[in-house]
């Protein structure tokens, strides 16, 4: 088990923020371009501070709790992961907190941020939508 | 001033000034972005605890590059800086798209506006 522990670990972020999307309708994994054009805008100055850390000795990877594949030889897989898989969190974190909010009080700050923010209506999950909105 | 704790302090001022003076996202000023950074924070205590915690440590910082303070599970303090510049940067670039997205389908469904849409899109073209 134990070369498993860091993918363990965003596996299981991923199960605990998956309700965000399915339950609460957050519309992150719905949206896929958008999320990958995010991911891949944001997180490339994280990857390369990443490295930049690796390289000047700021922090390594223990080869007992990865798996071992290493990207170019110095990434394990499960670290570039980890640049996927928590700004996943924060979006899904982000958009139900807007949703939620909205519906809690819809006339209220969050459901004015979720207006402005989402581009999208803020109520509604995944079945609800179309009725609310006609 | 170690190197990590150094890079962490310029992360942050450049995500706050790109929030609040480049890009003007703003998200900075909404209760959505704290509330979300919260519950983030939070979690990040078991997950980095998890990656950082000194008995079976899976990313292994050099004390040297650190303020050397540890919080929680051993996890660096400026790792709470890092998922701060991290959260903001992430929020920032999806409601930037979020925005140009709205428009294109705002502009989709009105025929009238087609023409000038597609001017614009070469290749792409329309449908």
């Amino acid at each position: 088990m134990e070369p498993f522990h860091y993918l363990l670990v965003l596996v299981a972020c991923l199960a605990v923020t998956a309700p965000l999307e399915w339950v609460i309708g957050a519309r992150v994994y719905r949206r896929p371009r958008r999320l990958a054009l995010t991911l891949v805008i944001a997180m490339t100055p994280f990857v390369i501070w990443d490295l930049v850390g690796i390289a000047r000795g700021h922090w390594d990877f223990s080869p007992r709790y990865t798996l071992g594949l290493d990207l170019g030889g110095v990434m394990p897989l499960e670290e570039l992961l980890f640049f996927v898989v928590i700004p996943i969190c924060a979006l899904l974190t982000h958009q139900a907190v807007l949703r939620l909010g909205a519906r809690l009080r819809p006339h209220g700050r969050l459901a004015d941020e979720a207006q402005r923010l989402g581009g999208s209506p803020a109520t509604g999950s995944r079945r609800g939508e179309g009725a609310r909105r006609a | 001033m170690p190197e990590y704790t150094l890079l962490t302090a310029l992360a942050v001022v450049l995500v706050v000034t790109l929030d609040l003076v480049v890009i003007r996202t703003r998200l900075l000023a909404t209760l959505g972005f704290w509330l979300t950074l919260t519950i983030m924070w939070v979690f990040q205590i078991p997950v980095d605890g998890w990656l950082t915690r000194l008995d079976a440590a899976i990313v292994r910082y050099d004390e040297r590059h650190f303020s050397g303070i540890r919080v929680f599970f051993d996890s660096p303090i400026e790792d709470f800086g890092f998922g701060f510049a991290m959260v903001l940067a992430t929020l920032m670039v999806w409601t930037v798209l979020s925005g140009r997205s709205t428009r294109a389908e705002q502009r989709r469904p009105r025929p009238a506006a087609r023409g000038e849409a597609e001017a614009g899109m070469g290749a792409q073209g329309g449908a």
